[in-house]
């Protein structure tokens, strides 16, 4: 279990880190959503070329980028081979007695295309600015403060309990404990170990409320940090977004 | 094979309904908080318990040459109950931006496909203990019963995006048959450890207890 430390790499200095996180926020969403629905193989194959040129242009480290994606990327690779060897159409070539249609390359291959270039822009999204900034973003785009405050204690729990859970990993394991999903016994102490976390954070939630109550807290959020628009902000945006309807006309136009 | 759907992989169609249903979820249970509950109390408590399940479900289990996570919808809906839909939203919202576990636009569907079923086992935990039947009994079965509903939800979504993603759905439900046992067994020993130490977390009335 490591730290989700997505933002680790925020303090570098690039025009994506630079770029206001209200106007990245919605600019790469609007990107995402545009790239994850392309349905022509030449655009995906475009949006993958544009958003690996954003990655680069960020300074996030390779070895950040390729940590992050290596999981998703298997189960990528995995439904672009199922749907070759299953989707029907004209076959392409034989494996082993296994036909290979052109049909279900196209189509994985597509969705390798669209969901990598997604990813990527999701990364680059979440990468280059500190996660509170993002959250405090959200706030003042309008997202419901309660759904911003669920989603900003939840994430500083996360690292708390983190902590929590390895420290009693360490207890168990000094003491001999394997866990392994074979045995029905090491299950059972793995349920007890999640029961002491839940209870754990059940009168934790207790404490923080009055801890926060006693600061003064009163169900709304306090923004200290400033956001300023610049000019190239405006510009940055109003670029990536008419990008984002580009990527969809294009197939219609050529 | 992981439960949670990436973005790039499904029709818009199916984002579409997962995010109205998803939006319908959240309004519901926010109204619902409003009017059972003191909402400024509940957001750190309700915080709190978000972030413990997501600890909870990355913890790796090695099983053969791999390891599975857990999900623990099973669990989250008997011990949060009605506001258990919405925790998953925030969860996979957090997995989704922190970890790459699912994506932006799937956020909606992925909720959708693992709420539903949480919200289903608190009312039949609920019903299960009316009629008196052993808790730690239901926990094991609640446990492996949201993961089935679960994968059912996910094939639907995953065919209804079209024909040809028939067999990637078969290959994600034989994928998930470990974590169904899996699941059944630890929710059943977390069930029966809160049901020792902390009844008061799980929706039943203390006194009644035997």
């Amino acid at each position: 279990m490591v730290f989700p430390r997505i933002d680790a790499y925020s303090a570098l200095k690039s025009p994506i880190h630079s770029f206001d996180p209200r106007a990245k926020i919605i600019s790469f969403s609007i990107l995402i959503f545009s790239f994850a629905f392309l349905n022509d193989l030449k655009a995906a194959a475009f949006a993958l070329g544009f958003s690996l040129f954003l990655v680069l242009l960020s300074r996030l480290p390779l070895s950040f980028v390729l940590d992050r994606i290596k999981v998703p990327l298997v189960f990528f690779i995995s439904i672009l081979v199922i749907m070759a060897f299953t989707v029907e159409g004209a076959e392409l070539f034989n494996l082993f007695g296994l036909s290979v249609s052109s049909e279900g390359v196209l189509l994985g291959t597509l969705i390798v295309l669209r969901a990598l270039a997604a990813l990527f822009l999701l990364l680059l999204m979440l990468g280059t600015c500190r996660f509170e900034a993002v959250l405090k973003a959200l706030y003042m785009l309008k997202v419901p403060g309660v759904l911003v405050q669920m989603l900003m204690f939840s994430y500083r729990y996360i690292f708390v309990f983190i902590e929590e859970f390895l420290s009693m990993k360490n207890a168990m394991e000094s003491k001999g404990f394997q866990l392994r999903g074979k045995s029905s016994y090491s299950l059972s102490i793995l349920g007890n170990a999640v029961g002491v976390l839940l209870v754990k954070s059940y009168e934790r939630g207790d404490r923080v409320y009055k801890a926060m109550i006693s600061k003064g807290y009163t169900g709304n959020p306090k923004l200290f940090i400033k956001f300023n628009m610049k000019k190239s902000d405006y510009v940055l945006a109003s670029l990536l977004i008419s990008l984002a309807f580009c990527f969809h006309l294009y197939p219609v136009i050529l | 094979m992981k439960v949670h759907i990436s973005d790039g992989i499904l029709s818009s169609s199916v984002i579409t309904i997962g995010w109205g249903v998803t939006l319908l979820f959240v309004v519901a249970s926010l109204w619902w908080s409003n009017k059972h509950l003191d909402i400024v109390e509940e957001i750190p408590k309700f915080s709190v318990m978000t972030g413990a399940f997501f600890v909870a479900s990355c913890i790796s289990i090695p099983i053969g040459p791999t390891c599975v996570h857990l999900i623990f919808n099973g669990l989250l809906g008997v011990i949060l109950g009605p506001l258990s839909y919405l925790a998953m939203v925030i969860g996979l919202t957090l997995q989704a931006l922190l970890l790459q576990h699912g994506g932006v636009t799937t956020i909606g569907i992925n909720s959708l496909n693992v709420g539903l079923p949480a919200l289903i086992c608190y009312f039949i935990f609920k019903k299960g203990y009316e009629r008196r039947i052993s808790l730690k009994t239901l926990g094991l079965f609640l446990g492996g019963f949201a993961i089935v509903l679960t994968v059912v939800l996910l094939s639907i979504s995953l065919v209804s995006t079209g024909e040809q993603f028939k067999e990637v759905a078969i290959g994600a439900t034989i994928a998930h048959i470990p974590v169904m046992i899996i699941e059944a067994l630890v929710t059943g020993s977390v069930v029966a450890y809160l049901l020792k130490v902390k009844p008061e977390m799980l929706p039943v009335e203390p006194d009644n207890l035997e």
